[in-house]
């Protein structure tokens, strides 16, 4: 292998540096005309009445657009459970209603952006309020107001997990340990609010370019909003500039198609442009559910598990978006990477009027490993055993059986990742253990500058724990393939191979990644192969950028049709054009009474150690040291591998101690980032030590697994167990702000 | 309402009078729809917001001087309106004789920002989160001020009257803030507490200075001014007065402290509770005063 392996510079690195490379915001067509959403701004109503008469004599404005306008007013991920544009008009019953603040109401083009906003803030709109449901326990009760009358409950999904006797198993528990644990919302806060500039293209198709997750799903919820056959629908993908699954469902994408469609119909051929604003975009996408975990875990003497009962509730805001996948990898998540014999677990995804929640980094599993691992964490030290050493004795390990029922696929590294983390992480042991000396003044030593400030005694410090597994690709029987089209050209030797190719590159290189796996199954140089990506008009379906998949999916789909297109090449084939469809070994959906499944085909394994700082009179807390052990099978560019390493938990950080996402009877209240913080430069830990180890997986290109959000799921409980460490508090909720510290401390 | 009433700033006219007199008539005639600018970075985060809708900015730096940081080994220090934060940050005078005045816009936000951002902005914008407005408090600032009838002086100890709103009379235009010789053997700190590490505006900020003044009971006089605990730039006289007439000690320390702590009547918002800033002023107070106090003793 000489490509693979290799920390070759990404494809798109001179044009990002440059500024060369376009984003959808940076597009722009002869003629442009420009949009503006009305949303509706509050978080339960009914449309009453929508007069559009002032805003479209205003001079300037082209077209206003309202729920009437929409062809089949619905669309949604998992199930088609929101109105593209709120209001009456639409043969669907309760499209009229308003379930969240982002609901979109109309949308306005005009000459302008100027215009279009002044068109925007002239439509009136009668609202009758509605009760509110912000509370997701409240919204369970039967006698609460439901979101969708049309459902009945706001309990959109229930899933079960029965394995084993629990309840006997507590019975026969040497020790048990209970918590009820709350996890916050978290804003994904990419640097590149939502944008797109919507046309019709040469061959007619009704054409977006926007950044977005899966070229081939935003074109299915476009077409069937807009009652149009797949092929009369284009999706292109520029420059996105982050993603971290809050692209994944709507935001731009339907309203452009539909402003481009109508005005075409009118004889308007002009191509609409939108961007949001950072107010808009944070408002505008949904975020990381909140969760409320409450567990209940029975442990032997000698710290085996052997029960756990979890009830989990996830706050599912107004519409589904991807919530029931997200709830099905919290309700695997949250017995944490153990084998544990009796287990039960019920979870629910709830509708209410908060802020809409989906895909975000990790997808259930951060939520589900604050809870395991911080009872995991309490239970070491009921039990006195070492944190390491404890889960040592529960792993999950080859052939060991899920809660659901199943083992795990072969390659289980479990234990391999979790010896290396006690190895590497014995130094940071020594030094909490010098400095606690050195406070003591038991030493001689001499202080760095820096270990002065901290010998104060109002400064603690702390070391924590956390270990856990995450899927890569979709899950739980849903559908999952990539494909990928491979064309080689030359005589003698192959000069130019060219990869057509969906998936997205959100920002994490993965277009880079392909061009190394082709390369170097053809054996050829990385400079002779040409990517050609995420356009609809040109590639396969890849699936998403999600689920730490696509190096998996994709790369398994490149290798594929390279080995094919190789054999066609060696009978004298010229040139080669290959298709090649990647399916991955089935999985299982859960069963409604048990729980029973083959939820995932392949997984990737972290685990962590962090020390933190906390400054007792403030309540500030620093991250100082991070070691973070990743199993990804095989590093395919291992700088990327690093750079996903680091960014995963300096987001973790965010959302761990600072990011504080507010909202009051469902209205945001840190709408920009003056009032919802993310780390600076100055915030992210001290230091990172990424630990790459590579025990292949047996199916995964080359060896590897996904590895882009395992890092994020031990983050959030090691960091609660380093504050414990230092100061003696178990936190069952966080972001850990300075204010609930104190409070923690018993000082407020 | 609307979610999003404000991606764009609003049309304005930018107004570059010729004299300070113009400019005060200028804005004495359009009352209510005109403002003094001096760096623009309140003015325009609150236009863009939709809370402001001016149609007249006035532009004063370069006026007659108030471009200018002067000091006189007499008069002491005058900080000319237009001078920006980096100026201040970077002189030598400052440095030297009012390390404080440095150390206190060092506080605010990032270097970018300050090349545009002025000390007499931020007073005149009269945030009680205002980084800058405590080290003015406690070195005596004194503010001139241009109006319709000609120039006169306001001691910023009286200016403010509320979130955003300051003595000044249509027309009045601050040229400049002057600061007297400081007393020998001051100390000042200041220290600001926000969410992260860098850059967020205050949850609460506390001003400390100090400086031996046999005319005092105690033998020391020190000043405090508390940020974000108020509807204005808070000086708690409980505690400066109690330090005055009390012997210097932890115990009396932290009593000024508490006193400080009760002065403040802070409000709940997303960066903190009104409990968490009270606390916080306690902690923060005494971690000021015997910071100063060390030093001032350090250097008697
Ligand atoms: C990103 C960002 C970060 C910030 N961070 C901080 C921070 O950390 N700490 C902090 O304290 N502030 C912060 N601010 C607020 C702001 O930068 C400061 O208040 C700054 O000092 C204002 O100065 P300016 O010269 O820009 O004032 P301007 O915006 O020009 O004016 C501010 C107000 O004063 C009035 N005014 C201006 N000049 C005069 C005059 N000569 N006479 C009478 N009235 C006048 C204006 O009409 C306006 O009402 C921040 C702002 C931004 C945009």
């Amino acid at each position: 292998m000489n490509i693979i392996g290799q920390s070759t510079p990404r494809l798109d690195a001179i044009s990002k540096v440059t500024g060369e490379a376009k984003f959808p915001g940076d597009l722009n067509l002869p003629n442009q005309a420009y949009m503006k959403i009305l949303f509706a701004a509050r978080p339960h109503a009914i449309v009453r009445r929508i007069d559009t008469s002032k805003a479209e004599a205003l001079p300037g404005v082209i077209a206003v657009f309202t729920a009437k306008d929409v062809p089949v007013n619905e669309y949604g991920l998992i199930m088609p459970d929101q109105p593209v544009l709120c209001g009456p008009g639409s043969s669907k019953p309760y499209t009229d209603h308003v379930r969240w603040v982002g609901d979109q109401v109309a949308l306005v083009v005009a000459e302008t952006e100027e215009i279009a906003a002044k068109g925007r803030n002239l439509i009136e709109v009668d609202y009758e309020g509605l009760p509110l449901v912000t509370d997701p326990q409240n919204a369970m009760q039967a006698d609460a107001p439901v979101l969708h009358p049309d459902r009945g409950s706001n309990i959109f999904c229930h899933y079960r997990i029965r394995k084993g006797d629990v309840d006997a198993a507590f019975a026969d528990s040497d020790v048990i340990v209970e918590g009820e644990y709350r996890t916050p919302a978290q804003e994904h806060a990419y640097l590149q609010p939502e944008a797109g500039l919507g046309y019709i293209d040469e061959q007619g198709r009704v054409a977006v370019q926007v950044a977005g997750q899966w070229t081939h799903e935003d074109q299915e919820q476009i077409a069937h909003a807009l009652g149009l056959p797949l092929e009369q629908v284009r999706v292109i993908y520029p420059a996105i500039g982050g993603a971290f699954g809050g692209r994944e469902d709507m935001s731009v994408q339907i309203v452009l198609a539909l402003a481009v469609w109508r005005l075409n119909q009118r004889g308007i051929n002009r191509p609409v442009k939108i961007i949001w604003s950072r107010e808009e975009s944070i408002v505008g996408h949904h975020k990381r559910h909140p969760y409320i975990l409450k567990a209940k875990w029975g442990a032997k003497k000698d710290g085996k598990l052997v029960a756990a009962q979890v009830e989990v509730i996830a706050d599912g805001g107004g519409y589904a978006y991807t919530s029931t996948k997200v709830l099905g990898n919290a309700t695997l998540m949250c017995t944490g990477p153990y084998e544990i014999p009796n287990v039960k677990v019920d979870s629910y995804a709830v509708y209410t009027n908060n802020a809409v929640t989906g895909a975000f980094r990790g997808f259930g599993g951060p939520q589900g490993a604050f809870e395991a691992e911080t009872q995991m964490n309490r239970l070491a030290e009921i039990l006195e055993i070492d944190p390491i050493e404890i889960r040592r004795r529960n792993l999950l390990t080859e052939g060991s059986l899920l809660s659901v029922g199943t083992p795990l696929p072969k390659g289980v590294s479990l234990p391999q990742v979790v010896d290396r983390l006690k190895v590497e992480s014995s130094r940071l042991k020594d030094n909490l253990r010098s400095f606690a000396r050195l406070k003591a003044g038991s030493s001689t030593a001499n202080p760095s500058a820096s270990s002065v400030q901290a010998l104060q005694p109002h400064i603690k410090r702390g070391i924590g724990y956390g270990a856990a597994y995450k899927n890569v690709g979709f899950s739980f029987g849903a559908p999952e393939q990539s494909t990928a089209i491979v064309e080689l050209f030359g005589a003698a030797e192959i000069e130019r191979a060219i990869v057509h190719h969906a998936g997205a590159d959100v920002g994490q290189g993965t277009h880079t990644i392909m061009a190394q796996i082709a390369a170097e199954t053809l054996g050829i140089p990385l400079a002779r192969v040409q990517m050609i990506v995420s356009d609809t008009a040109v590639t396969g379906n890849s699936g998403s950028a999600s689920a730490s998949r696509l190096t998996f999916m994709a790369g398994n789909s490149i290798k594929g049709a390279c080995e094919q297109a190789l054999e066609k090449w060696r009978s004298e084939e010229r040139p080669v054009s290959v298709t090649f469809q990647y399916r991955p070994p089935r999985t299982t959906p859960l069963d409604p009474q048990t729980g029973k499944s083959e939820p995932n085909f392949a997984y990737g394994y972290v685990a962590q150690a962090v020390t933190v700082e906390v400054d007792t009179e403030t309540g500030h807390v620093r991250i100082l040291d991070v070691i973070s052990v990743d199993d990804v099978g095989k590093a395919i560019n291992p700088q990327q591998v690093q750079g996903q390493i680091e960014g995963a938990v300096v987001q973790a950080a965010g959302y761990a101690v600072l990011e504080n996402f507010v909202q009051k009877d469902g209205r945001v209240l840190t709408d920009k980032f003056s009032n919802y913080l993310i780390p600076t430069v100055l915030d992210v830990p001290e230091r990172v030590q990424s630990v790459i180890l590579e025990y292949p997986d047996p199916i995964g290109p080359y060896g590897a697994r996904g590895m882009a959000e395992m890092p994020y799921l031990p983050f959030a409980p090691a960091v609660i167990a380093a504050v414990h460490d230092a100061i003696g508090v178990w936190f069952h909720e966080f972001p850990l702000t300075p204010e609930r510290v104190l409070r923690g401390l018993g000082k407020l | 309402m609307s979610l999003n009433a404000h991606p764009e700033l609003p049309e304005f006219d930018y107004i570059r009078p010729a004299s300070l007199m113009d400019a005060s008539r200028f804005l004495a005639q359009h009352a209510g729809e005109a403002r003094p600018m001096l760096g623009g970075t309140d003015i325009f985060v609150r236009m863009r917001d939709g809370m402001w809708h001016d149609q007249y900015l006035v532009d004063v730096k370069n006026l007659d001087g108030t471009d200018k940081l002067h000091f006189d080994p007499q008069a002491g220090l005058i900080l000319g309106a237009g001078v920006n934060m980096n100026r201040v940050m970077v002189s030598p005078e400052v440095q030297t004789r009012y390390p404080l005045l440095a150390d206190a816009c060092r506080s605010v936000a990032s270097y970018q920002l300050r090349t545009r951002a002025t000390i007499v902005g931020n007073i005149c914008n009269a945030s009680p989160a205002g980084d800058t407005i405590g080290a003015c408090l406690v070195l005596g600032g004194v503010l001139d001020v241009h109006g319709v009838n000609g120039y006169r002086e306001i001691p910023l100890a009286g200016f403010f009257l509320g979130p955003g709103k300051t003595i000044l009379q249509p027309g009045d235009i601050v040229t400049a803030i002057r600061f007297p010789l400081p007393p020998q053997g001051n100390t000042g700190v200041y220290l600001k507490l926000g969410r992260n590490t860098w850059s967020d505006l205050s949850i609460v900020g506390v001003t400390v200075y100090g400086y031996p003044d046999a005319s005092a009971a105690s033998g020391y006089r020190f000043r405090i001014a508390l940020a974000s605990v108020a509807p204005v730039p808070l000086i708690p006289r409980d505690a400066e007065a109690y330090l005055s007439q009390n012997p210097i000690g932890r115990e009396t320390i932290r009593a000024a402290a508490n006193l400080a702590a009760e002065s403040c009547s802070p409000i709940d918002d997303v960066r903190g509770s009104a409990k968490y800033r009270k606390a916080m002023v306690k902690n923060l107070t005494r971690k000021g005063l015997e910071k100063v106090w060390e030093s001032v003793n350090r250097k008697a």
